[in-house]
């Protein structure tokens, strides 16, 4: 074979191998575990809530998908099907941020009772006023108990 | 003065015993849009807000659209992009609606009932009608309330090539679980 087509071939080959592996890396990638991931912001539950009270838009700017350590009491351990949320409500208001966490922390998770202090990590989804609640709730996804 | 203190205080906790409304926190809905060709358009929201009113069969659903969990962050990046659910515009999914039959529940018995839920869904902006069969689980003083259905994705206005190349389903399952 010439030389020339043999150069062509090998830079196919190579083409082929590297569009196949990105394509493999794309569609197996999966999030990292949270309990390792940087931390953007460590909040108190309390001045976390208030901020989204006093200006949702700016706080949703400013956290959301933002992965964020939140230290707080424990106000509530909900059943959510086989696992369990957190929950860290602002007594005054009723506003509330909420955990789910990631299948391998849910353990952590069901562990907590209410009145516990704790540090949760997670990827915050941002707030929302909730028509139906009549307050404002903050939502974390794939949560980590902070140790 | 005494009695009357007391008449308001007995009215307010009878109210609050008996109280219609049921709410929860922490509702579940997962998202399935996948097909024979693509299994990763599938999701997970554990935190949804649910409503139901026992006297007037009011059902109502909340959720934040970035709270919906992928296990590939490309496809839940793509989930919200401005070209499928835009959650930066339109950051909630709304639904508000009415079990039609609401004669066939007794929700001071155990039991299941099939229900049929009629009402509006509000994704991206966008609200259009939506009716599906479902089920309330009575069970003591646990209500369980779930209903599966499927949106047309067009009629919400999320359109594009991984639609047209059969990667994800024209028309997701949508599963929602509510425990109050």
């Amino acid at each position: 074979m010439n030389r020339r087509y043999k150069k062509w071939i090998l830079v196919l080959v190579v083409l082929v191998l590297a569009g196949a592996a990105a394509v493999w890396y794309i569609f197996t990638e999966k999030f990292e575990d949270t309990g390792k991931l940087k931390t953007d912001h460590i909040v108190n539950a309390v001045d976390f809530i208030k901020e989204f009270q006093t200006d949702l838009a700016k706080a949703n700017k400013k956290y959301t998908e933002k992965v964020i350590i939140v230290n707080g009491i424990v106000s509530k351990v909900e059943p959510a099907d086989t696992t369990v949320n957190i929950k860290m409500v602002d007594t005054t208001s009723g506003a509330y941020v909420i955990f789910a966490f990631q299948q391998q922390h849910l353990a952590e998770a069901k562990a907590l009772k209410e009145g516990d202090p704790v540090s949760i990590k997670g990827s915050c989804s941002g707030g929302i006023h909730s028509e139906i609640l009549g307050t404002e709730k903050i939502d974390f996804k794939r949560c980590a108990v902070n140790k | 003065m005494k009695k009357t203190i007391l008449s308001i205080a007995l009215v307010l906790a009878t109210g609050l015993l008996f109280a219609q409304k049921k709410t929860t926190t922490s509702a579940i809905i997962n998202f399935d849009a996948t097909t024979s060709i693509d299994k990763l358009p599938k999701a997970e929201n554990k935190t949804a807000i649910a409503s139901l009113d026992t006297k007037t069969g009011k059902l109502a659903f909340e959720v934040i659209v970035k709270s919906f969990a992928f296990s590939n962050p490309r496809i839940q990046e793509h989930f919200n992009s401005v070209g499928w659910m835009d959650s930066d515009q339109f950051p909630a999914a709304t639904f508000k609606g009415d079990i039609t039959n609401l004669s066939a529940v007794n929700f001071a018995k155990d039991g299941t009932y099939a229900v049929t839920v009629k009402g509006e869904l509000t994704m991206r902006g966008v609200t259009k009608p939506v009716e599906a069969k479902g089920s309330i689980a009575v069970a003591g003083k646990t209500i369980n309330a779930s209903s599966d259905f499927n949106v047309k994705l067009e009629d919400y206005g999320v359109n594009g090539g991984a639609i047209a190349a059969g990667k994800v389903s024209k028309e997701p399952r949508i599963s929602v679980v509510a425990e109050f």
